[in-house]
C-alpha cells in the first residue's frame, strides 16, 4: 500500500490536567529552537472546538499537535507530504516524530509534568481514502505491514488492536498493550 | 462529475505541472490558481518572525514560487464556494473529508458563507476539488477578480418577513455569472447578495456590489415579482453605501441587468491601482446616473441569452423538502437548558409546526468529526436543507418543532448545541493574524477571549438582557473581512509604537448597524491597545445600561452620546504601561510572540525621548477625530477640510523627518511630500505591507487637487475615512523607516539606539 499521509497518536493519562492554553508558548518556543525534526512553521489554536486539534504546531512535513479528537487527549502527529522507505519504514518515521513531541511535551518544564504519556495505547489512522478508506480490503493490505511496525514497537510484548468501526471514520486502529512503556524504551526500538 | 469541471481540473492540474517545470509565468499562475479558489497564507513569503529574530524559512522547494513572493511549499487557504450556503449532508461530509486529508480536520465558515481549509498544500488542491466536484462543488472564481460566492439570507423561503424566496433567483445568478465571458475581464473581485426583505434584511445587500431585494407589485393586475436592485456598496477600507440602481426590477430582467453591469464595470472600473478597483469607485466617480445610463445603455445591446428567462421554470418548480411532517412541540416536556438553547438559536418558520435551528459555530469553526455528526442530525432531522450564514453559523431549516428537543440533544452530543446565537457572545471574526498575510493583529484571539467572558457571564446570569442582543465584530486589519462597520461594537487591527516597540492596537468603531440589510456603517472613535478591549467593552457597556433612555438601543445611545464623550471614554483605554512593567500589552491575545524585537529592552522607559513625528501623527489623528465630530455635526465643509488638514500635518511630519523647515504650505507639503515619500516609494513600497502601492498617498494628492470640491456629506465621510487611513499608512511608514534606521545602525555595530532617539 503506497501510503504516504498517516498518523500516530499517543494517549495522555490525567489528561484533563493540561491547560491547552499553556501550550501556545511552549510550541512557538521549539519553533524558536527548532525542537523537532520537521520544518517548524507555525501554532493553532483550536482549544474552542470541543473534541478537535485542541492547539497545533504546523510543520511543512506534517501537523503536531495535543489533540482531543474522540474527547480523548494525546500527543499527535500526522505527515501531510511524501515519506521516504517502504511502508513499515514510514510507520516507524511518523511514529518516530510523535514520540519525540511526546517526550519533548512530557518533560516540558513550563508544563509540571501536567503531560503524561504512559505509552500503552496508541492510534494509528490512514489519512487518505483515496489509498486508505475504511474497508476490509484496505485494511487487509496495511494489517501486515502495520503489524510489523506494532511488533517492532512493542519488542514483542502483546497487545490488542481494535479497529474504527465507523467506515466514514478514517481508516484507524487503537492499539493497547497490557503494561505501560516508557516512551525511552519506544524511541529506542524506532 | 460534470466533464467541463473534469476538463477545468485537469488543465488546472497541468498548469501546476508547467509551474514546476518553470513554463508559465509567476503572475499567470498565481490568478489561475486564485481563480480556483487556492489563496495565499500567512508567512507564504516565507519569511516569519518567531518573536526573537525574523527567520527565512528553509523551504525544501527552494525558489519555486506558486505567486509573486509566494513560495511553493508554503501551505495555503483553500476556498470552497457555496452559493447561497446551501449544502447536502452528503456535500458536508465530503468537505469533513477533505478538511481531515488536507487540512487540520477544521472547517471555517466565512461571512461570504463560504467555506475555507487552512494549512493546505498546492499539489494537493486538484485531488481536492475533484472530490468536490464529485458532489457538484467547484470552487471556480472562489477568490481572484471574479464574481464571488453568490450569498443570501439564510431564512430564505421560511423567513416570516420576506416577499418571497429568493433561493432559486440567487442560485440562478450564482451559475449564470459562473464563468461568463463578461466577467472574465474585471480589474477586482465582485459581490452579489440577495435579500428577501428590506427591513430585516439579513442579506446584507447594502454593502454589496450589486444587491438584490425582493419585491412584489401589482401589474395588469397580476403580482408581479422582482427586486429592487442597489448598485457600489462595499465595506473594505472606505466602506461606500450601496445607491439606488432601480426601485424594481422584474424578474426575468435581474440576469441581463448583471450582465450589462459586469461588461461595464470590466471596461471602466480601474485596473491599474487595485485599491480604487472595486465596482463602488467607478459608481462613486460616474455618479449614479451615469452609471445607470451606461448599463442600460450596454442592456440594449447584450446578445439575447436563453438563460435570462429560461431559468424562471426552475423558479416556478422550487420546493424545498422536508423531511418529516410539522408537528407542534411539546412544551410540557422542556429542560431549562433546552429551553435557554430554543431562546436565541430556534426560529419559528412560517410553515407552522416546522422551524430553523441556529448551530452556533464559536470562531465559525467546526470539526470534520462535527460535521459527520451534523450530516447524520440533518439526515435524520432535516433532510438536505442545511445552509451556511454570513454569522459564521449553519443552519439547519424544515426541522418539525416536535424533533426540536431531539435535535438539541444530538447536536449537544457533537458538542454543536452552543447557546447565543446573533447575540453579544456570537462574536464574528476574520482569520486575522492566525492565517490571513494582511493580518495586523488578532481578531480571532480577541474573538475568542470576548466569546468566553460572555459565554461565562451568561451561563452564571451576569449579563445583562439589554446587552444581549449586540453585536461585536472583528478584522484583522481595515479591510473588513469580519464586518466590522457593521457592529453594534466593531474593531479592526492597527499598531502602534509605545517607547519605541510595537503595541498590537484596535481601532473601535460604534453604533454600526447589521439588520436592514446593514443599513448604518458604525462610526470611528479611537484605538485602543488589544489587551484593554474587554476592559473597554465592560466599561461602555456598563455605561449604556446606566445612561440609556426607555427602550434606547446601543447605536441610538452612542449617537446621542456624541463623538467627544466617546472619544473620551475611548482616551481612558489609549494608555499602554512600559514594557519593563507589564510585558503582556506587548504580545497579542493568544500569541505570546512580541510584535517586534528590534529594540524591546530599549526606550520603553517613562520620560524617554519621543522624536517630533510621533507628535505630528498624533496632531493629525486629533484633526480627523474633529473633522469626524464637524461631519456628526452636518458641518460637511469643516469636516471636509479638517480631514483634509489632518492628511497634510501627518505628511508635513514626515517630510520634516527629512526637511526640518517644510513651511506650513499645503502645495510646499505636498510637492515635499510627494518628491520624498512618495515618488521613492518610500511611502508605499513593497515592505509597506497593508500599505503598499500608493492608494493611501493618492488621498490626499486626489483632495489636494481638487480645488473646486463641493462639501457633501457623502465626499466629507469619505474623505473623513480616507484621512484616517492616510494617517495610519503614516504611521506605518515612520515605524518602518525607524526599523530600517535601527537595524542599519546594528549592522554597523553600533549600539541599538531606542527608536525615538
Ligand atoms: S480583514 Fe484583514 S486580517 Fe481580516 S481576513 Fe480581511 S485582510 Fe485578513
Amino acid at each position: 500500500m503506497d501510503l504516504h499521509k498517516f498518523g500516530f497518536k499517543f494517549f495522555a493519562a490525567d489528561a484533563e490536567r493540561v491547560d491547552l492554553l499553556a501550550l501556545i508558548p511552549v510550541f512557538h518556543r521549539w519553533i524558536q529552537t527548532d525542537a523537532l525534526p520537521d520544518l517548524l512553521l507555525d501554532v493553532g489554536d483550536y482549544s474552542h472546538l470541543p473534541a478537535g486539534p485542541g492547539i497545533i504546531l504546523v510543520a511543512h512535513e506534517g501537523t503536531y499537535g495535543f489533540d482531543e479528537a474522540g474527547h480523548r487527549r494525546g500527543v499527535q502527529y500526522y505527515s501531510k507530504r511524501p515519506l521516504s522507505g517502504d511502508l513499515p519504514e514510514r510507520l516507524a518515521t511518523v511514529a518516530r516524530k510523535t514520540l519525540l513531541a511526546a517526550r519533548l511535551l512530557a518533560d516540558e518544564p513550563e508544563l509540571n509534568g501536567a503531560v503524561r504519556i504512559p505509552g500503552n495505547e496508541l492510534r494509528f489512522f490512514a489519512n487518505d481514502r483515496l489509498i486508505a478508506p475504511n474497508t476490509d480490503e484496505a485494511y487487509a493490505a496495511l494489517e501486515p505491514a502495520l503489524r510489523s511496525f506494532l511488533d517492532r514497537l512493542y519488542a514483542g510484548a502483546p497487545y490488542t488492536i481494535e479497529r474504527e468501526p465507523d467506515p466514514r471514520e478514517r481508516l484507524g486502529v487503537t492499539v493497547r498493550t497490557e503494561q505501560p512503556v516508557a516512551l525511552e524504551a519506544l524511541l529506542e526500538r524506532l | 462529475m460534470s466533464p467541463e469541471l473534469a476538463r477545468e481540473i485537469d488543465v488546472f492540474e497541468g498548469q501546476i505541472a508547467l509551474k514546476k517545470q518553470g513554463k508559465i509565468e509567476e503572475k499567470l499562475f498565481a490568478e489561475a490558481r486564485l481563480r480556483r479558489g487556492a489563496y495565499g497564507q500567512r508567512y507564504d513569503n516565507g519569511q516569519r518572525h518567531d518573536g526573537i529574530v525574523q527567520r527565512t524559512i528553509p523551504f525544501p522547494c527552494g525558489d519555486l514560487n506558486k505567486g509573486p513572493e509566494t513560495v511553493w511549499d508554503a501551505p495555503g487557504m483553500q476556498r470552497i464556494k457555496i452559493p447561497f450556503g446551501g449544502m447536502t449532508a452528503e456535500q458536508l461530509e465530503v468537505i469533513a473529508d477533505l478538511a481531515e486529508e488536507y487540512s487540520g480536520a477544521v472547517l471555517h465558515v466565512t461571512t461570504r458563507q463560504d467555506i475555507q481549509l487552512h494549512y493546505v498544500h498546492i499539489e494537493d488542491t486538484p485531488d481536492l476539488m475533484r472530490r468536490l466536484a464529485a458532489v457538484g462543488i467547484t470552487t471556480r472564481e472562489a477568490c481572484g477578480n471574479a464574481v464571488r460566492n453568490v450569498t443570501a439570507c439564510p431564512r430564505a423561503g421560511v423567513c416570516h418577513g420576506e416577499s418571497f424566496d429568493v433561493t432559486p433567483y440567487a442560485k440562478a445568478m450564482a451559475y449564470f455569472l459562473l464563468g461568463h465571458p463578461d466577467t472574465q475581464d474585471m480589474g477586482r473581485k465582485f459581490k452579489v447578495a440577495f435579500s428577501g426583505c428590506k427591513d430585516g434584511g439579513c442579506g446584507l445587500t447594502n454593502i454589496h456590489d450589486i444587491g438584490f431585494t425582493a419585491k412584489t407589485w401589482q401589474e395588469n393586475g397580476q403580482t408581479k415579482r422582482g427586486f429592487e436592485v442597489v448598485v457600489g456598496g462595499g465595506l473594505g477600507a472606505v466602506p461606500y453605501e450601496a445607491k439606488l440602481f432601480d426601485e424594481a426590477v422584474p424578474e426575468e430582467e435581474i440576469l441581463p441587468l448583471a450582465q450589462a453591469i459586469c461588461r461595464v464595470f470590466a471596461r471602466l472600473g480601474e485596473k491599474r491601482n487595485r485599491g480604487r478597483a472595486r465596482m463602488k469607485f467607478l459608481v462613486d466617480k460616474l455618479g449614479i446616473d451615469e452609471f445607470r445610463r451606461l448599463v442600460l445603455e450596454e442592456r440594449k445591446i447584450l446578445p439575447h441569452d436563453p438563460r435570462w428567462t429560461g431559468y424562471l421554470e426552475e423558479v416556478a418548480a422550487y420546493r424545498e423538502q422536508p423531511l418529516k411532517p410539522a408537528k407542534k412541540l411539546d412544551l410540557t416536556q422542556l429542560t431549562p437548558s433546552f429551553d435557554a438553547w430554543r431562546a436565541t438559536n430556534v426560529y419559528p418558520q412560517k410553515q407552522p409546526g416546522y422551524a430553523v435551528v441556529t448551530v452556533t459555530l464559536p470562531l465559525g469553526d467546526l470539526t470534520s468529526w462535527q460535521a459527520r455528526q451534523l450530516a447524520d442530525i440533518a439526515r435524520k432531522y432535516a433532510g438536505d436543507n442545511i445552509r451556511l450564514t454570513v454569522e459564521q453559523n449553519i443552519v439547519l431549516r424544515w426541522v418539525a418543532e416536535a424533533d426540536l428537543p431531539a435535535v438539541y440533544r444530538e447536536l449537544e452530543a457533537a458538542g454543536l448545541s452552543v447557546g447565543g446565537a446573533s447575540k453579544i457572545e456570537d462574536v464574528v471574526a476574520c482569520p486575522g493574524t492566525d492565517t490571513c498575510k494582511l493580518g495586523i493583529a488578532s481578531s480571532r484571539g480577541l474573538a475568542a477571549e470576548l466569546h468566553e467572558r460572555f459565554k461565562a457571564r451568561q451561563q452564571s446570569g451576569e449579563l445583562d438582557p439589554a446587552l444581549r442582543d449586540l453585536h461585536i465584530k472583528i478584522s484583522g486589519c481595515f479591510n473588513s473581512c469580519g464586518q466590522h462597520h457593521l457592529a453594534d461594537i466593531g474593531f479592526y487591527g492597527v499598531s502602534r509604537k509605545v517607547g519605541g516597540t510595537t503595541v498590537p492596537h484596535f481601532r473601535v468603531l460604534l453604533g454600526g448597524q447589521w439588520e436592514n440589510n446593514g443599513a448604518a456603517y458604525g462610526q470611528t472613535i479611537g484605538g485602543i491597545p488589544s489587551k484593554r478591549v474587554p476592559e473597554f467593552i465592560d466599561r461602555i457597556s456598563a455605561k449604556y445600561l446606566e445612561e440609556r433612555q426607555e427602550g434606547e438601543r446601543f447605536r441610538d445611545y452612542v449617537n446621542r452620546l456624541g463623538k467627544k464623550a466617546l472619544k473620551e471614554l475611548v482616551d481612558e483605554f489609549a494608555t499602554v504601561p512600559p514594557y519593563a512593567v507589564d510585558r503582556s500589552y506587548y504580545s497579542d491575545w493568544r500569541d505570546p510572540r512580541e510584535f517586534t524585537i528590534s529594540d524591546i529592552g530599549t526606550g520603553e522607559c517613562a520620560g524617554a525621548v519621543v522624536p517630533r513625528i510621533e507628535f505630528d501623527l498624533q496632531a493629525a489623528e486629533q484633526r480627523v477625530f474633529e473633522a469626524s465630530v464637524y461631519l456628526d455635526e452636518g458641518d460637511y465643509r469643516k469636516a471636509d477640510e479638517a480631514a483634509y488638514q489632518s492628511m497634510l500635518i501627518a505628511a508635513a511630519g514626515l517630510v520634516r523627518t527629512q526637511l526640518w523647515d517644510i513651511a506650513d504650505d499645503p502645495d510646499q507639503i505636498v510637492a515635499e511630500f510627494k518628491a520624498r515619500f512618495y515618488d521613492t516609494q518610500l511611502f508605499q513600497s513593497k515592505d509597506a505591507g497593508q500599505y503598499a502601492g500608493g492608494k493611501f498617498a493618492q488621498y490626499l494628492f486626489n483632495r489636494h487637487a481638487d480645488k473646486d470640491r463641493a462639501f457633501t456629506a457623502d465626499k466629507a465621510r469619505r474623505l473623513v475615512e480616507e484621512a484616517q487611513l492616510f494617517i495610519e499608512a503614516a504611521y506605518g511608514c515612520h515605524h518602518r523607516l525607524q526599523e530600517q534606521q535601527s537595524q542599519a545602525m546594528a549592522a554597523f555595530g553600533a549600539p541599538t539606539a531606542p527608536a525615538e532617539v
